[in-house]
């Protein structure tokens, strides 16, 4: 009887019958929503990052000496910044404001702007070292992460469209994925958002988690970077995690996390394919052609390399001491867009879909995320042994 | 009579799946170009370090 309830609770995320059309997609404004709420969406981001930078630096020096100095001492920027943006969340839904000022809360642009910049204080050699074993655990984790999933979702009875969705987000890079992902089956919007959701979910305690168990294993900073970029959904929460577990692991994290990211034209190439072909057996269909793997490539690798390359060659021009405090001054810039980012994406966390969708989703989402830790772990620990970040 | 071609990742334009690809796609550039500016001005030293609060 339970089950029955839950099946049909989870054809909410499968059909247009009920569910969450009005849940806005991800980072997409809502109908009513003008410019105007757009740009207080945005001030309040920025505000609760000027708060973050503010309790940063001033918890430690109020709790000198007393119970809570040491714990004070240790918490990063990330936590603040989250905090802080999950409790604006909690504000807005009580003050139903939440869905006009959505169009502000841009937690792409930020993080994908902050990896942009990461880019400056990685050397160019590091990425060509950390690119073979990068490659490598990407195709491993991402295609046996993506079968699971896949295989998993069946059993549970899912619809493909959806198990497409969860597959791509838990394998690749959540949110981007599963939009890409969306784009190439034809998923429903409150598909898409019902895997948005899962995603950030299941991401905020993995920024925690992953980092804290990276230390209890005694992973080195190169195999922690690695399982985490490996494992950690989306982009956001990777920084935020590497940021925890420190700048040689956040170093190696990004490197893994951009080559995932790479894949997600190839995968939703062959995803259109096969739904066209074999899912629906559209006769009318055509085969997608190679541009569609270029649209589809996040251009923002492309920028983080090239700001690997240029800060690379400006220390070998200046010197790495004449080049050490300005490259500081670009850390600085990018620790602000992590900031913004880890606010927005504390502000973005929707629910409503979840209570809808009923178990089978989270289920499956939760298995193939604990699989791919398992797999992860294996892989970074065997890929990135004796690797020095 | 013409049989109209639907490419596999066609979906009507304007449907919020469809404007949540390309709004995701532009950001794609947008970041790319912010953040490699924002390095140029840096190095340049036209973004010193008291500009950053």
């Amino acid at each position: 009887m339970a089950a029955d309830a839950d099946a049909g609770a989870s054809a909410a995320v499968t059909t247009d019958r009920e569910g969450t059309h009005d849940e806005p997609l991800p980072g997409t404004p809502t109908a009513d929503a003008g410019l105007g709420w757009a740009v207080a969406g945005l001030l309040l981001v920025v505000a609760l990052a000027a708060l973050t930078r503010f309790l940063t630096t001033n918890v430690p020096t109020w709790t000198e000496g007393t119970a809570f100095g040491d714990v004070a001492e240790s918490v990063e920027f990330p936590v603040y910044a989250i905090a802080l943006g999950l409790l604006g969340n909690a504000v807005l839904v009580a003050t139903h404001l939440k869905d006009r000022l959505a169009a502000g809360f841009r937690t792409e642009l930020f993080i994908k702007t902050g990896v942009v910049l990461l880019g400056a204080s990685v050397n160019l050699s590091l990425i060509v070292t950390a690119a073979v074993p990068a490659i490598v655990q990407a195709l491993a984790l991402v295609s046996s992460v993506f079968l699971f999933t896949w295989w998993w979702g069946g059993r549970f009875g899912l619809d493909d469209k959806l198990r497409a969705l969860l597959a791509t987000a838990v394998s690749i890079c959540g949110v981007s994925a599963a939009i890409s992902a969306a784009g190439a089956v034809q998923a429903k919007r409150e598909q898409l958002a019902y895997a948005a959701t899962l995603v950030i979910v299941f991401a905020l305690p993995s920024i925690f988690l992953l980092p804290w168990l990276a230390d209890v294993l005694d992973l080195t900073p190169a195999v922690a970077g690695a399982w985490i970029g490996g494992n950690i959904d989306t982009t956001a929460a990777v920084a935020a995690a590497g940021t925890i577990a420190g700048e040689d692991a956040l170093a190696i994290a990004a490197i893994v996390k951009s080559t995932q990211n790479v894949l997600i034209g190839v995968v939703a190439v062959a995803l259109t394919a096969w739904f066209a072909f074999r899912v629906e057996r559209r006769p009318d269909a055509e085969a997608p052609g190679g541009g569609e793997i270029w649209r589809r490539f996040p251009k923002f690798v492309l920028g983080f390399l090239a700001a690997s390359v240029i800060a690379t060659v400006y220390t070998s021009n200046v010197g790495p001491d004449a080049a050490k405090p300005v490259i500081a001054v670009a850390n600085d810039l990018r620790t602000l867009f992590f900031i913004l980012a880890f606010v927005s994406i504390g502000l973005e966390l929707r629910v409503r879909s979840l209570r809808t969708a009923g178990w089978r989703p989270v289920v499956v989402f939760g298995a193939a995320a604990v699989f791919n830790l398992v797999v992860g772990l294996g892989l970074s620990t065997v890929l990135f042994r004796g690797f020095e970040a | 009579m013409s049989v109209q071609k639907s490419s596999p990742a066609a979906e009507p334009a304007g449907t919020p799946v469809r404007r949540a690809q390309r709004l995701h796609l532009s950001e794609d550039w947008l970041a790319t170009v912010v953040g490699l500016v924002l390095l140029v001005l840096v190095l340049t030293g036209v973004i010193t370090g008291p500009v950053v609060p």
